[in-house]
């Protein structure tokens, strides 16, 4: 499943960049984190609960940083394995400056494999939709939580 | 529910045959008291988990069971390597590129569809050994992922088993008769770019299972199971395993509902027979329902493309050819039989003379298929079916009257098909007068215009179909010369105890098909006692049972073969039982009546003795009888094996199959336009499967394969997506029919019995998918006011309808007239 679309920041590229480059600031505002491990700069672990509609699915993610261009792009492989699923999701983000703003285009792959994303299917969409937009409205608040200083 | 009168039977029956007399299995299953395979428990066992590939194409990297064996009460796990050190892959039934895949009974080295068994986990319970296997790590390469089997043979496309050197599992070329005269002859060529059949299963009741014990002493497995087909799952075990077949005993009472789907667990008890020795423990497995969905046991997908038909103006069909696409899965678990079976039904019900179709079967990243209620010959039919409706709309002729006017007439059986198959009797338009006649056929257009008044389309729509029985195995040669098998058998045994019981074990391992009712009916009359006299020992044991290698219950064959050797068998202990009667009350055999559970002298009604006596003489009361009852056992053994010859290889001409029974199906439809919602108002099945030893049971067959066809033309399909990934894999997005979602059927039945088996029975409970045509048909009969979509798929939820209504000139554009009429 493909996802994608674009977000307003009020702070300037820098402050938005420097808020998605702390993998330990990041995991506080992504969705069901309970454990979160920076192995190195490009690798994190994490272990996730994910909403799925017929009850929660525990999962473990590996995050790999696979493109970093400071204040320009990032770009991120998560591989999560869980009991009767598999999911894996790449995705970036591009920042542009926008006035005194930051614009951000977004995008992710997300693929669910195994029983669990055959259950899950019908409702995958839906949750996917809800918790991107709070993952934003999350980023939104920090990076001007960072910015009032 | 209506019935009609059934015809006089030309056949002499006896006084049970023919009688609803009450299943004697129905007392047990009813107070649930059956035995199935998940109610047999052993001392000390452990519960089987098999670890699951989540990937549909994917190159195991590695495997590291390590924490699912520190838990406590955690027995032990199996895993590919050690299934490919420890067996041969299984024997392949294809000839060159299919006979060169290698399957195992787990994954080895590579999965091939999301489901596939990778790891087996065993523990001390059911819920740990699922906790365990969640523990299992295995890490995956993904490989591309091929889905479509139309794509299967392009050359850029993934392959799944490189021993094979593609994605083909099998083709051949079927051509009878004389294609271009024909054509010809033809005033019409009716050509049909694309057809689907979709693919789904039969959904019994009771998933699969098994509880396996290794004998160390004997080096002998025990294995209670609900596979249906223990004579196949020993061929392919054995070798496996590196053993002889007498090393595997299989023992089964009572099976929830096989429907074909149950007869290629193969797999699954290699898996189980190497735990059980490796672990010296019994293990046990029950399949979930969501892991049968997704791993076991789909019916063939298959695709027609570039149909012509060849046709007169006034619609006689003359030939056709075709190619067919078939969908075999990942592995050729049964398959490629599925690329002959069909051919058993080669013209339908009709009078074709021309036919040729070239049969191609690929292997995609889905569940394997196997059998699966009117294997293969289902789709076939369909394709007939189809082409009998789109081919009447197209010449705006009648489908009643073009059926009636191409079907194989009563006067012409037993009738020799293009192919050298035999139909043996039937009426076909007999049925479906009866048919039409149950729904009401004659006020068709006062109640499409009622319906349209109400704002919905109305249609009327025929399935006719045939349930082929008894197969001639001589078939499979026509897809590789080099196999071995011909003809068929099957074994009843019949004696009689000291007591005077009369017991009667069977070859056959039942799945609700009330075989201990009608083999108690067949004895009774043939050796003159009461049903009620005779115990059918429940279930199949090969240890104990005699049985044969065609033993099994599948394929519409029972009420002949089964049926045929219990008769057998039973024929021989009444000549026994005369014989000795004649020599202790001093007469001829001839002149001894058995009736009413005694042997009587015919011209002495005073002299007689009980069935008691009787096997109390021979059992335990035999000194000095005479020296002609030296052979007199009481205990009779009999085979019945059916009349074929082997096909010839070159025209693939000959005989497959013994019986064919009918089944009209017809409804009537009503298709919401606004939202493509079909609801059936009225369904009529008429059924002639020849001689009914016991009509309910027949009944409770055409009911079942009824629901099950109307659940696959309207609700049930297993839908991937792109990844391969099941998306129907639970009952929430599979629905199987309901009893509220059943429409009232109308039942109705003639009876011409088979001119080639012992009893006049022809093998039943398949029903050709009846349904799934009739069904079809009544929807593009209420679409044809609507824009005149032609239904091209076997599946037709609203969704598609809802897009026929809008779009009907995608369907249409699938068809061609040439010249135009």
């Amino acid at each position: 499943m493909n996802v994608s679309g674009t977000r307003k920041f009020s702070s300037d590229p820098q402050s938005v960049w420097d808020v998605l480059n702390d993998p330990t600031e990041l995991a506080t505002f992504l969705p069901g984190v309970d454990t979160f491990e920076i192995q190195d700069e490009r690798n994190w672990t994490a272990t996730v609960k994910i909403p799925l509609g017929l009850g929660g699915l525990k999962l473990k993610f590996r995050f790999e940083k696979i493109e970093e261009r400071p204040n320009e792009r990032a770009a991120l492989k998560a591989n999560g394995k869980g009991v009767g699923a598999v999911i894996s999701v790449e995705t970036s983000f591009d920042l542009a400056p926008d006035g005194d703003g930051t614009s951000m285009d977004w995008a992710a792959d997300v693929q669910v494999l195994g029983q669990i994303g055959g259950m899950g299917q019908r409702v995958l969409q839906p949750i996917v939709n809800q918790q991107v937009e709070q993952v934003l409205a999350a980023l939104d608040e920090r990076v001007q939580a960072r910015a009032a200083g | 529910m209506n019935s009609t009168a059934t015809d006089k039977v030309t056949l002499e029956r006896g006084k049970y045959q023919g009688k609803s007399i009450p299943r004697k299995e129905d007392r047990r299953l009813l107070e649930g008291q059956g035995s199935f395979v998940d109610d047999v428990r052993r001392h000390a066992m452990g519960y089987v988990h098999f670890v699951r590939s989540p990937y549909a194409h994917a190159r195991i990297v590695s495997i590291d069971v390590g924490p699912a064996l520190e838990l406590d009460d955690v027995y032990g796990t199996l895993t590919g390597d050690e299934v490919a050190i420890a067996t041969d892959p299984f024997f392949q039934i294809a000839s060159p590129p299919g006979a060169n895949v290698k399957d195992y009974a787990l994954a080895v080295g590579k999965v091939r569809y999301a489901g596939e068994s990778v790891v087996a986990v065993v523990a001390a319970t059911r819920e740990l050994a699922r906790d365990a296997a969640d523990l299992v790590e295995v890490d995956y390469d993904p490989l591309p992922v091929l889905v479509d089997a139309r794509k299967a043979l392009d050359s850029e496309t993934t392959v799944l088993h490189d021993d094979a050197g593609g994605n083909l599992s099998w083709e051949g070329v079927y051509e009878w008769g004389n294609l271009d005269e024909a054509f010809a002859e033809a005033d019409h060529v009716v050509k049909i770019d694309e057809l689907h059949f979709d693919r789904f299963n039969s959904t019994p009741l009771e998933c699969d299972g098994a509880l396996v014990e290794y004998h160390r002493g004997t080096e002998q497995w025990t294995i209670h199971t609900n596979n249906q087909f223990p004579g196949f799952a020993a061929i392919m075990m054995g070798p496996a395993l590196r053993v002889g077949i007498d090393k595997l005993r299989y023992v089964t009472q009572d099976i929830g509902g096989g429907f074909g789907n149950k007869i290629t667990t193969h797999p699954q008890l290699v898996a189980l027979c190497l735990l059980s020795r490796k672990l010296k423990r019994p293990v046990q497995w029950t399949e979930w329902r969501t892991d049968f969905h997704q791993s076991m046991s789909h019916g063939n997908e298959r695709w027609f493309h570039g149909v012509e038909v060849a046709v007169k103006a006034d619609g006689t069909l003359l030939g056709f050819r075709c190619k067919a696409l078939d969908d075999a899965g990942a592995f050729l678990r049964y398959e490629p039989l599925g690329g002959v079976i069909w051919a058993q039904v080669t013209p339908g019900l009709y009078r074709w003379k021309h036919v040729r179709v070239e049969f191609t079967q690929v292997m995609t990243n889905k569940a394997p298929v196997s059998p699966n209620r009117g294997y293969s010959r289902m789709q076939h039919l369909w394709l007939t079916e189809r082409i009998i409706d789109i081919v009447a709309s197209q010449l705006e002729i009648d489908p009643i009257e073009m059926r009636k006017l191409n079907y194989i007439k009563t006067d012409e059986m037993p009738y020799t098909t293009p192919n050298g198959c035999v139909y043996d009797s039937g009426d076909y338009e007999r049925c479906l007068d009866i048919a039409l006649d149950l729904v009401g056929a004659d006020t068709i257009d006062a109640r499409r215009e009622e319906a349209a008044a109400r704002g919905k389309l109305l249609g009327l729509g025929i399935g006719s179909t045939l349930d082929s029985g008894t197969n001639n195995f001589a078939q499979a040669r026509l897809l590789n010369p080099e196999l071995q098998f011909s003809g068929n058998n099957e074994v009843a045994m019949v004696k009689l105890d000291i007591f005077g019981e009369v017991v009667v074990t069977l070859g056959t391992t039942p799945q609700g098909q009330g075989h201990e009712t009608t083999a108690s009916q067949v004895v009774a009359d043939t050796i003159g006692c009461t049903p009620d006299m005779v115990t059918v020992r429940p279930g199949h044991d090969s240890y104990w049972n005699s049985h044969a290698g065609f033993s099994g219950t599948y394929a519409s064959q029972f009420a002949v073969t089964g049926l045929s050797a219990v008769k057998g068998a039973a024929e021989d202990l009444a000549d026994q039982m005369r014989r000795l009667a004649a020599a202790v009350l001093g007469t001829t055999p001839d002149g001894i009546v058995l009736a009413e559970g005694m042997a009587t002298r015919a011209d002495d009604p005073e002299a007689a003795l009980p069935f008691m006596a009787l096997g109390a003489i021979i059992n335990a009361n035999n000194a000095g009888l005479p020296p002609e009852t030296e052979d007199i056992t009481l205990n009779a053994r009999y085979v019945y094996r059916p009349p074929f010859d082997i096909p010839d290889m070159e025209t693939k001409y000959g005989n497959l199959t013994l019986t064919y029974a009918t089944q009209i199906h017809a409804c009537v439809v009503e298709v919401d336009p606004e939202t493509g919602e079909v609801e059936i108002v009225d369904y009529a099945a008429v059924d002639d499967c020849g001689t009914r030893i016991n009509p309910q049971i027949v009944e409770g067959q055409v009911h079942g394969a009824t629901a099950h066809a109307i659940g696959a033309a309207l609700w049930e399909t297993f839908k991937y997506d792109e990844d391969g990934q099941l998306m129907t894999a639970n009952f929430y997005d599979y629905h199987v029919p309901h009893a509220l979602d059943m429409p009232p059927i109308k039942t109705g039945s003639i009876e011409s019995p088979s001119p080639f088996t012992p009893l006049g029975t022809k093998g039943m409970g398949e029903g050709g998918g009846g349904g799934i045509h009739c069904v079809g048909s009544a929807i593009q009969s209420a679409l044809a006011g609507a824009g005149g979509a032609l239904v091209t798929d076997s599946h037709n939820p609203s969704e598609r309808v809802w897009s026929m209504l809008r779009d009907p000139q995608a369907s249409r554009s699938l068809v061609h007239v040439d010249p135009a009429s």
